[in-house]
């Protein structure tokens, strides 16, 4: 009686196993099945639920670094999703909250940044980051660096990208070569004189010969830049005066229309073709 | 004849059970509020009524799925009461059948009470009857139905606090499985990621059962998808019930 009860306990236990493993077996083939099954779907419908960060501190629980970590891995998955169409709408949004969350988190700020210039096409976002980060973490060059960058490349305005640089050496620990960048910058927005006088200071300061070098073919470029440009205007006005090119730089002087010809800063004349009226450096700034 | 029987009672004790009200109330408070939440945004409000009171569903029902789940059986072995029971001419299976019975009647009480104050909410406000939001909340029942089975099977062999606590992350797990299908994607071919794939077959997938998405925007649901969806509820339940009995069989009393 005891051997059969027993036997009878086994044998169920034996058929709730084969039940367990059909039913486990059962379950994954439709999860397997439901997976290929297309379902539509509202991509970034959620972003509208994102409240404004100050308000989500407070219900972050003390947990708000957490909270900016969790938002800021689910925004790199959300930016990296080409179906949704309008994923950039919020992206100053997502990036402003989780500053709010953690300012001091860098990360976002910077690849927010690169969302913003390299799939948004909206340079100006990006700089609406990354002075966010800078107001929240003014210690870092970082964000004033690559402001002055995005400003300088993307922008092309290179008085902005002067601003960012040079608030970028102001701060401690930025980069020695930030302010061969902000001179550059000044050089492109077309201030010759304020570029000669800062090529000339990074020249005077330089601490080593590299530097040096490199400021020197910069105020190579900023005087042959200022001297090729008198003389264009010269020889412009010799050939509506006379009607053709002068046969060489001299000319301009033997006619009074200049005092003297200028010469590059290595003290060698310009190259002049008589044929078109052109003048160029005799070397390439850069090969010096 | 006999799981009826402790089914009956089981819902009995469920009703008299305070905190099923007031998760009853906090679940029509969060229903109710929808309405006060949708004012606050800009455009669509219905919408904000729509989710928010089908995540109030969603929500409260876990937890009363849960916390009463949780200490059905613990109550019988604390209270010693399993041992009359026991006694009885009645199946280890057939109790614990019984138990989760009656807890999902609790619930099909609980979700139509629910629904009743969502769909009136709704049209107070649209003028019309919603008929798309009971597919999205037949979907939450039969993930509500799953979660009692989880519950219980817990409550077979932990205490109340902790089959809480397991549920929950369960729950949890259930509707964040999809993550390691981004991790697949990433991953390079070998031993880590078929562990993976392993993990992700044999992990709930309660967004199977997620269809607010779709009938708060209107998009079309696949007709393919309702059956297997329904099945792998089904199944997934069997399993764990089957996994509760296999346990509780086990279990020595004295």
């Amino acid at each position: 009686m005891r051997k059969t009860s027993f036997a009878a306990k086994g044998s169920a236990t034996f058929l709730l196993v084969l039940f367990l493993l059909g039913s486990a077996a059962a379950f994954t083939a439709l999860k397997v099945h439901t997976d290929g099954i297309p379902r539509k779907m509202v991509p970034g419908s959620s972003v509208i639920y994102l409240p404004s960060g100050k308000f989500l501190k407070h219900a972050t629980f003390g947990y708000s670094a957490l909270a900016a970590s969790l938002i800021y891995l689910w925004s790199i998955q959300y930016y990296s999703t080409p179906t949704i169409d309008d994923r950039f709408d919020h992206l100053d949004h997502v990036f402003s909250i989780i500053a709010e969350l953690d300012p001091r988190y860098t990360d976002p700020y910077e690849v927010g940044a690169l969302i913003a210039v390299h799939e948004a096409r909206d340079a100006h976002a990006a700089l609406r980051i990354l002075d966010r980060g800078h107001e929240k973490n003014p210690d870092l060059w970082i964000f004033t660096f690559q402001a002055g960058h995005i400003a300088m490349m993307n922008l092309r305005d290179f008085q902005l990208a002067e601003k960012y640089f040079k608030m970028c050496m102001e701060i401690p620990g930025s980069p020695e070569f930030v302010p061969r960048l902000r001179a550059n910058a000044i050089f492109r927005r077309g201030d010759l004189q304020t570029s000669w006088e800062t090529w000339l200071d990074i020249y005077r300061t330089a601490p080593d010969d590299r530097v040096r070098r490199i400021a020197s073919n910069h105020l190579y470029n900023v005087k042959s830049t200022v001297d090729l440009g008198e003389i264009r205007k010269a020889l412009t006005a010799f050939r509506e005066r006379y009607g053709h090119w002068p046969e060489d730089l001299d000319a301009l002087v033997r006619v009074g229309i200049v005092a003297q010809v200028p010469r590059d800063l290595d003290g060698e004349d310009y190259i002049y073709d008589p044929e078109t009226g052109d003048v160029r450096t005799r070397i390439s700034p850069w090969r010096r | 004849m006999k799981i009826r029987a402790i089914a009956g009672i089981t819902f009995k004790e469920a009703k008299r059970d305070r905190i099923l009200y007031l998760l009853f109330f906090f679940a029509a408070v969060g229903i109710i509020a929808s309405r006060v939440l949708a004012i606050l945004t800009v455009g669509e409000q219905i919408k904000i009524i729509k989710d928010v009171g089908l995540a109030s569903i969603s929500v409260f029902g876990v937890l009363m799925a849960v916390l009463i789940g949780t200490g059905l059986v613990y109550k019988e072995i604390d209270k010693k009461t399993i041992f009359t029971l026991l006694s009885k001419p009645l199946h280890r299976a057939q109790f614990i059948l019984g138990k989760f019975l009656g807890l999902v009647l609790t619930l099909f009480v609980m979700t139509l009470c629910m629904t009743a104050i969502f769909l009136t909410l709704l049209y107070l406000h649209t003028q019309r009857f919603e008929g798309a939001m009971l597919v999205a909340i037949g979907y939450i029942f039969l993930e509500l139905v799953l979660i009692t089975a989880v519950a219980i099977l817990f409550s077979t062999f932990s205490t109340p606090i902790l089959s809480s606590l397991f549920s929950l992350a369960f729950y949890l797990i259930g509707h964040l499985s999809w993550g390691l299908e981004l991790i697949i994607q990433k991953m390079r071919p070998g031993a880590g990621r078929t562990l993976v794939r392993v993990l992700y077959t044999a992990l709930p997938d309660l967004e199977n059962f997620n269809f607010k998405t779709e009938v708060v925007h209107g998009l079309p649901i696949p007709s393919a998808i309702y059956i297997p969806s329904l099945f792998y509820g089904l199944f997934y339940t069997a399993f764990i019930l089957g996994l509760a009995i296999l346990i509780f069989r086990r279990r020595d009393f004295i």
